[in-house]
């Protein structure tokens, strides 16, 4: 099952999947205020994308960070959750909008930390209704291991709504 | 000072067969990345996914505090080049991150050199909000 740990729904495709394993390589030149970075992925789906404390800490300037990547990765982590959360209960979503936003704040003793990732879905789905969507949105983020590894420092919180319900858009 | 940054992802239909893209991010640095469940799970030919991502992020995060521990102990790095390799279980979740740096130092031992990056490895941001996965290892050497 993809971020999904528990859900019953994605059990069944979960056994014989063998481990998977991820890279990413980047090259960092010069200190940490004056220096820069690369980022690029193993697969190549994207390479030398350029960051440094700057795009990080205070304005992009088209640049990515740590914490802009993270942000991406639990937002199609949860997007897959959501997808496999809704399919298993017989409503395979139409369309989804998943938008995650990691902060990263200055805490009291001077070091940065994520202290939030904020996760907003906006689902077209058919023949389901807001308190269903609201149910399988929380257990999709609760099967999330990315959101189970977050939650042990900072706070995961999960909006959902239907797309054409008048809270939604 | 805060700092948010936002990624958007749109997918359609079930997870097995359905398929998604991450669209834009707060930077514009990157968007239209698709990703999958079959090239997430199985063999990712081209495609990106939550776990790549998780490993740039920490890979990038890594470098810039071993990059600032060096510069703080009096010798800055001319170059580090470092990977993260995240080992995902389907069904169990991501099991072990696997950091590797290889660093154009003057001045500094092996010893400090590794030093630093166990400081790095255990007090950078990222490695802080995933310091629940089960095993984060570093392994470092000096280079030239």
């Amino acid at each position: 099952m993809p971020c999904l740990q528990q859900s019953a729904a994605t059990d069944a495709y979960a056994s014989g999947v063998p481990r998977v394993q991820r890279s990413a390589n980047v090259t960092w030149e010069g200190n940490v205020a004056r220096g820069s970075g690369a980022i690029s992925a193993a697969t190549g789906a994207f390479s030398k994308l350029p960051y440094s404390l700057a795009s990080r800490v205070e304005r992009p300037d088209g640049q990515t960070s740590p914490e802009e990547l993270l942000a991406a990765a639990h937002a199609a982590c949860y997007a897959m959750s959501l997808a496999g959360e809704l399919a298993g209960s017989g409503t395979p979503p139409d369309h989804l909008d998943v938008h995650a936003t990691v902060t990263l704040d200055q805490v009291e003793d001077g070091s940065h930390r994520i202290v939030a990732s904020e996760l907003v879905a906006r689902a077209r789905v058919q023949e389901t209704d807001a308190a269903t969507l609201n149910k399988l949105a929380a257990s999709a983020s609760e099967g999330c291991p990315l959101t189970k590894l977050i939650e042990a420092s900072a706070t995961v919180t999960v909006n959902a709504t239907l797309e054409g319900d008048p809270d939604g858009d | 000072m805060a700092t948010d940054r936002t990624a958007e992802v749109t997918w359609h239909g079930d997870l097995m067969s359905g398929g998604g893209r991450i669209d834009s991010v707060t930077s514009g640095a990157f968007g239209g990345l698709d990703v999958d469940w079959v090239a997430r799970s199985q063999d990712a030919q081209t495609k990106t996914s939550p776990e790549e991502l998780i490993a740039a992020a920490h890979a990038a995060c890594f470098s810039m505090a071993l990059s600032n521990g060096l510069a703080q102990s009096g010798n800055p790095a001319d170059e580090l080049k470092a990977s993260a390799t995240v080992t995902f279980q389907p069904g169990e979740g991501i099991t072990k991150i696997a950091l590797q740096v290889a660093g154009k130092v003057p001045g500094t031992s092996e010893e400090e050199f590794r030093q630093a990056a166990e400081t790095a490895k255990d007090n950078c941001p990222v490695s802080k909000a995933l310091a629940g996965v089960p095993e984060i290892s570093v392994d470092a050497r000096l280079e030239g």
